[in-house]
């Protein structure tokens, strides 16, 4: 036994820096079909012409041609009215979620009355069973708003908004009470209490709300065609969808990959920005199962 | 609740200031206000009576407030979640369409006209399959990720930042870019023809190949946020645990299977639950990538669902609905709860 305590730092610290090489070459090696092979084949070939983009190569261009690619995507594609109403979803929806998720799960997290239990169970129960779509409609219709934006924005919260209930109330509890108590002996009213008080607190998990809904929300597609008909209200994954089924069975590989740079560049850029709060975001707050 | 008479509550605080101590005594006349007992009630205030109306007016005020933080997010929850949920148990039996006003209840003749057309059990068959090997690929792959990109370091920083960029792609694009990838022509072939020269196999166009890259695109879009997952659940494990494991002499593999492995068990259960839940949801990739089929080869209950609502037949396609939620409460519910069970185990 003694023998091996002894014996064993020496070799780990021999044997920790050969596994790391190989594990970052094994990772590089794996990045490359999972990863870059993709990636690089969107970007190259949205440059090319139909038909050099029909032999789909990694290799570069020999006629480039790059404008007119991203034009039939902006015009044809229909991406300006895709962008808006994918923008004018997404932000509601979210500001929506994070407000009354954050105001919901802060009394369910510090109530252990019934009704506000099973209330909290109610919601929750949302993340488990997947939304029926076909009554939405009915649900929409009968509020006329059917086929709307807004329509399809609230279906978004309500259907979204029992995720982030779920993670906030876990991360509530975390939260001593004293600081409330405290401000509620001072005299301050409930709401100023949420709002300068608990609000700031939630920043971690409502940033970790947020990247979760923009990811599910911004890339919707099914929903989106289903509540949304017409060209008028139609998403980006909706406007996508259109532009790469216009020609029955040949797709215009060319054309539709400037599409989907173009769909992708709003959060990869935001991503580029934001990657570090992302990921340590997700890594350490919020998400507890 | 709320409405107290202030005047009681007045003379209870002035009892109080008269008459501080007291022993408590005769708690049972209480509950009752009655103005002439004030003086009674002063004696034993401490402890009770007066107090009690103090906390129950503040609780009454703050149920209130409660139900008005509550409500907004009950009531939209209710609205586009709950009562869509209930009513698509009788849209399921109705004949609802686009082709009449009425909506009448006609049985079971949604589910034997899907059964007979042979699209419930095809569909029901491919939407499993899709699911298992999705949570499959997701699990191992990100599992093996989160093992070598656990320690943070610049390097696992960067690895840890570009494996999440397929979340950010939509399903749909994904499946573009993969179909480009797979089609006869593209890079995959490309590379096998290096070993096998002229190898030009339609994996798409196989039924039991094209619902494995359909399945293998779903998990390829979520991995980076199961591998954080992962990444959180190994690093929450007690690292003194591991360094006394590996005293005793326990290789790489024996502390990871009797150490890591069961104290992942909560990501765990995140992990699998939400791939399996998202995967019988599935619809994008199979729209991008195959469009349903060869045949009907990768026709996912919500494929069908989409298809069934663009002939107008909504009943058809409540009844496909319904049985989404019948799959998950069938599949998901045990899983989560023998999960659980292991979780509370280790």
């Amino acid at each position: 036994m003694t023998v091996i305590a002894r014996t064993r730092p020496a070799t780990r610290i021999a044997s920790r820096r050969g596994p790391t090489a190989l594990r970052y070459t094994l990772l590089t090696i794996f990045a490359i079909p999972w990863l870059v092979v993709p990636l690089w084949l969107l970007v190259v070939n949205s440059f090319k012409t139909e038909r050099e983009a029909a032999d789909l190569t990694l290799a570069l261009p020999t006629e480039w041609q790059l404008i007119e690619n991203y034009t039939a995507a902006i015009t044809a594609g229909n991406y300006l009215t895709g962008l808006r109403n994918s923008i004018l979803i997404a932000i509601p929806t979210i500001a929506a979620v994070l407000l009354l998720g954050a105001m919901a799960a802060w009394v369910y997290s510090r109530s252990s009355s019934m009704t506000l239990q099973s209330l909290y169970y109610v919601s929750a129960l949302s993340i488990l069973l997947p939304p029926a779509v076909i009554p939405t409609i009915f649900v929409l219709t009968a509020l006329n708003l059917d086929g709307s934006l807004s329509g399809y924005a609230l279906m978004m919260i309500g259907t979204r908004i029992g995720l982030f209930i779920f993670l906030a109330t876990g991360f509530v509890k975390g939260i001593p009470r004293e600081l409330e108590e405290s401000a509620e002996i001072d005299g301050a009213s409930r709401l100023r209490i949420f709002f300068q008080i608990l609000l700031p607190l939630l920043k971690p998990v409502m940033f970790v709300g947020a990247v979760l809904l923009v990811i599910a929300v911004w890339n919707d597609l099914f929903f989106a065609q289903l509540l949304l008909r017409g060209s008028d209200s139609a998403t980006l994954p909706v406007t996508l969808f259109t532009f790469a089924s216009a020609s029955m069975n040949i797709i215009r590989w060319n054309e539709v990959f400037a599409h989907v740079i173009l769909s992708s560049l709003p959060l990869i850029i935001v991503y580029v920005v934001a990657q570090r709060q992302v990921i340590s975001g997700l890594t350490e707050g919020g998400l507890k199962g | 609740m709320v409405g107290i008479p202030t005047g009681e509550r007045k003379n209870a605080g002035r009892a109080h200031g008269a008459r501080p101590a007291g022993p408590p005594r005769r708690r049972t006349i209480l509950g009752r206000p009655t103005p002439h007992l004030g003086l009674v009630a002063s004696s034993v205030d401490r402890t009770g009576s007066p107090r009690r109306y103090d906390d129950r007016w503040i609780r009454g005020r703050k149920a209130l407030g409660s139900a008005a933080f509550v409500a907004p997010s009950v009531a939209l929850v209710v609205v586009f979640f709950v009562i869509p949920f209930v009513l698509n148990l009788p849209f399921a039996f109705s004949s609802w369409t686009g082709y009449s006003e009425e909506i009448g209840f006609i049985g079971l003749d949604n589910f034997t006209l899907l059964a007979d057309r042979g699209v419930l059990v095809t569909s029901t068959v491919v939407t499993v399959v899709y699911a298992v090997i999705c949570m499959l690929v997701q699990n191992i792959v990100s599992l093996s990720l989160a093992l070598s990109l656990r320690d943070a370091t610049p390097a696992t920083t960067f690895f840890r930042s570009i494996f999440f960029v397929p979340v950010l792609i939509s399903p749909l694009a994904g499946g573009y870019i993969w179909r480009a990838i797979v089609s006869p022509d593209g890079p995959l072939n490309a590379t096998i023809a290096l070993g096998a020269p002229g190898f030009d196999f339609a994996w798409l166009g196989d039924p039991y190949w094209a619902v494995f890259w359909v399945a293998f695109v779903d998990a390829w879009k979520w991995c980076g946020v199961a591998t954080l997952v992962y990444i959180a659940g190994l690093n929450s494990i007690p690292k003194e645990l591991l360094e006394a494991a590996d005293i005793d002499g326990a290789g790489r593999w024996r502390r990871f299977w009797s150490i890591s492995f069961p104290l992942l068990a909560p990501a765990f259960t995140f992990n699998i639950v939400t791939t399996l839940i998202g995967a019988l949801s599935a619809y994008d990739v199979v729209a991008s990538m195959t469009g349903g089929g060869p045949g009907d080869s990768t026709t996912t209950l919500n494929f069908a669902v989409v298809q069934q609502f663009g002939y107008s037949f909504f009943g058809v396609a409540s009844a496909l609905n319904f049985f989404v939620t019948i799959l998950v409460i069938v599949l998901a519910v045990p899983l989560v709860m023998w999960l659980r069970r292991r979780e509370v185990a280790s």
